[in-house]
């Protein structure tokens, strides 16, 4: 079993292994991160105070690796911090370009083939082109079928809530992924037929940084918001886009361009990739309000706001800004603040 | 982007005050001339810089440990953004009106306040307005994700640069890469035509002032050392403002051949040197006065600091000016903690501690600095390994409103004890 960390790490790689992949992901409640704190210091972000803070309570001590990138400085600190203080066997983190251009691909694709390398030294096997072609298949798979589960949320009414749906993801970051697709797959077909649909008072999307806590979604949906997409890592970052296999490129190569040119992290550049996807799924989704959650420090996020919020503007889309801590239930202020917008959002339309 | 306007301009009081700190110190026989050069050079950095934007000239805005050597190669104008931001809490004082200006642009408070600060310094007005952005992801989050918004607060284009992670060949190439693209970017944006026979030259000049950087730096080893406490800062804003510039290697001359004149005569920039300490990362800038007063009282000063004086091995090749500029990316003592942080990076910390023969440590966690106040743990363990105590002390380099000066003298009185109860 081997965690990692970013969506910006090919677990394409890692199943083709034979290895289970499984996202390190914290405490997803509101919990004490003392060790957390005294190892990272509390201006780093929550999230990898968080997942520091159960590496060193030994509950990752099933791992055989971790693997991670250089993808933002809590992310890089964390693995730092990981490497003196955790003792897990196999490690490996991977330079991760910030722009989309041929050169940044090339070594995208270097960095990716020196991590296969390495996992095969440790496990003492090849992975071979055919396995990873497998992997592929599984995983395009998997991002169809949440695909499809996301276009049911552009109904009028849909038949899942904000909510389940981040259950169903949280459920895929942890599970064998050909189980995961069976799943899915009865899910989708139990959907279809669904009678209790969704009504709100208003449709609304959820941006920002790393995020797995359905509370924080029931939360807004308890006061009459329904969240119908969201640009988060561990949800539409994460499905969006195939590996496109194509006969002229390896099946490494084709997953480095997927995990390079997938749908963006504040990290990369320019930031108007990830504002023009953002205005889209607000526009499919038809989207009345955005809830931007940053959890504090993480600062590619924090950067990003005011330019968002802009942008959004100009389209006619209010933001709620709302800085939480990872793992938050969404209780307290952030109802208050909730409360506030829907009721603006509801006078808008009136 | 707009905030609300005020009009001070604060580099002249940069100007003013360097100028005067320079007449200062040529009229004391006692004062160092490298100290009356280095003011001479701030004050002509930041002349320069408004009489072009007076004049209308080319303008390129950078982060930090960007690399100038490509703007002086081309003749075109820099302007040092963060070290703008931190020379004026260090000049002024006062950097409260360009915080809060940030803030009403909409950037968090976990945003790091030089450049909380800079965004609203230009949004202020008070930095001119620049032609072209450039920016880097060395050595932050902050850094990498500045650039986009000043780019629009500005109204001008931008280019960034993707300082790889890790080293390796690849990265290498990659990194060559992106400079040619700014290069490109640059000729298109300034008219200009990169000289690369200039570069060249640049190169040597830089490749020459590496040298002596660590000529100082084992100047410093001597006990009593002679470089003063805070002296440090000066050895960062000549390669952050002037590298490869000829007046940076007549001030780095004049530094060593002062430091040599001292050692030789046993003369130590505290008397009497009590405690020699190891400065992880920047101290506060509106408290540099305050500290540099405290350690001569306590005979405490700064004689390495690993992330900021202590250069990577190897040497600069003129014949292949970009690749040296590159190789130079990765010598900086700052990138020392931007890869991973291996065996092999926390061994550079314990060697400075052996070799300068440190009885204690300062770590300046600056509350808004993400990417080194994460390490104070590792750091501190690591320290611990060879028996060398380390003070945290939480700050911020621009904020006074973080810490106090009084704060500031309590806990380094505590720690100045601590040593001498262990000698």
């Amino acid at each position: 079993m081997f965690g990692w960390l970013c969506t910006y790490i090919p677990e394409e790689i890692l199943h083709a292994a034979g290895a289970l992949p499984i996202r390190i992901t914290g405490y997803s409640k509101e919990t004490e991160l003392e060790d957390g704190n005294a190892y990272l210091y509390i201006n780093t972000c929550s999230f990898s105070r968080s997942c520091l803070q159960l590496g060193l309570k030994g509950e990752y001590d099933f791992l055989d690796g971790v693997v991670g990138g250089s993808t933002c400085d809590g992310a890089r600190r964390l693995f730092d911090l990981w490497r003196n203080y955790i003792d897990t066997p196999f490690y490996h983190v991977l330079t991760v370009p910030r722009k989309y251009t041929q050169p940044a691909h090339d070594l995208y694709h270097s960095q990716v083939k020196q991590f296969k390398t390495h996992l095969e030294e440790f496990l003492g096997i090849q992975i071979t082109d055919e396995s990873l072609y497998r992997s592929i298949v599984v995983y395009n798979e998997s991002r169809n079928l949440l695909k499809r589960l996301y276009e049911l949320r552009k109904f009028d009414t849909p038949p899942i809530s904000g909510t389940e749906t981040m259950e169903v993801l949280n459920t895929c970051f942890r599970m064998p992924k050909e189980l995961f697709n069976e799943w899915l797959r009865s899910l989708l077909d139990e959907l279809s037929i669904r009678e209790n649909s969704h009504k709100s008072r208003a449709r609304l999307m959820v941006v920002g940084s790393v995020m797995t806590n359905p509370e924080f979604i029931e939360s807004i949906e308890e006061l009459g918001g329904l969240v119908v997409t969201d640009e988060l890592c561990t949800s539409t970052r994460y499905w969006s886009d195939p590996v496109v296999l194509d006969r002229n490129i390896t099946p490494l190569e084709a997953i480095s361009q997927r995990y390079l040119n997938n749908f963006p992290c504040a990290r990369m550049f320019p930031s108007d990739e990830r504002f023009n996807r953002i205005l889209d799924l607000a526009r499919d989704f038809r989207v009345d309000g955005v809830i931007s959650q940053i959890v504090r420090y993480c600062v590619p996020y924090a950067h990003d706001l005011p330019l968002l919020t802009e942008r959004l503007k100009g389209q006619g889309i209010p933001t709620l800004a709302l800085d939480v801590e990872y793992g938050t239930s969404g209780s307290g202020q952030i109802r208050t603040r909730v409360q506030a917008f829907l009721e603006m959002l509801e006078a808008k339309r009136n | 982007m707009t905030v609300s306007q005020g009009k001070e301009n604060k580099l002249n009081s940069i100007i003013r005050a360097s100028r005067i700190i320079s007449r200062m110190n040529q009229a004391s026989p006692e004062a160092r001339k490298s100290n009356t050069l280095y003011y001479q050079m701030i004050a002509d950095y930041y002349t320069r810089l408004l009489e072009a934007s007076k004049e209308g000239k080319f303008i390129a805005a950078h982060t930090v440990f960007f690399p100038t050597e490509i703007l002086y190669a081309m003749d075109i104008v820099p302007m040092h953004t963060e070290t703008t931001t931190w020379m004026i809490a260090l000049f002024t004082g006062h950097s409260a009106d360009m915080l809060s200006a940030g803030v009403e642009l909409g950037l968090a408070s976990e945003i790091c306040t030089p450049h909380r600060g800079l965004a609203g310094a230009f949004a202020l007005g008070v930095l001119p307005r620049p032609s072209v952005m450039l920016w880097s992801n060395l050595v932050c989050d902050n850094t990498a994700k500045s650039g986009e918004l000043l780019m629009e607060i500005n109204h001008c284009p931008g280019f960034f640069i993707d300082h790889p992670f890790q080293r390796s060949e690849d990265e290498e190439k990659y990194l060559v890469g992106e400079l040619r693209d700014m290069i490109h970017f640059l000729e298109e944006q300034s008219g200009r035509k990169m000289d690369w026979d200039r570069l060249a030259d640049i190169v040597a000049r830089m490749d020459r002032q590496i040298e002596l950087f660590r000529e100082i730096n084992e100047l410093r080893k001597a006990i009593p050392t002679p470089f003063n406490p805070q002296g440090f800062l000066q050895l960062l804003t000549i390669d952050y403002l002037f590298p490869g510039r000829p007046e940076a290697t007549k001030y780095l001359e004049t530094l060593r051949d002062e430091l040599v004149e001292r050692v030789k005569a046993g003369q130590g920039a505290v008397s009497p040197e009590r405690f020699r300490l190891m400065s992880l990362f920047i101290p506060p800038m509106y408290l540099i006065g305050f500290l540099e007063k405290i350690s001569q009282e306590y005979g405490a000063v700064s004689v390495t600091e690993p992330f900021f004086t202590y250069w990577g091995e190897g040497a600069l090749d003129p014949a292949k000016p970009l690749e040296s500029v590159v190789k130079k990316s990765y010598m900086l003592p700052e990138m020392r903690m931007y890869g991973p942080l291996d065996e092999r990076a926390l061994n550079g910390i314990v060697n400075c501690a052996e070799q300068y023969r440190v009885d204690g440590a300062v770590y300046y966690a600056d509350v808004g600095c993400r990417h080194t106040c994460a390490t104070i743990k590792l750091f501190k363990d690591v320290l611990d390994r060879i028996d060398v105590p380390v003070l945290t002390l939480d700050c911020d380099v621009v904020d006074p409103t973080i810490t106090s000066e009084e704060d500031v003298r309590d806990k380094l009185e505590q720690f100045f004890e601590l040593l001498e109860d262990r000698q």
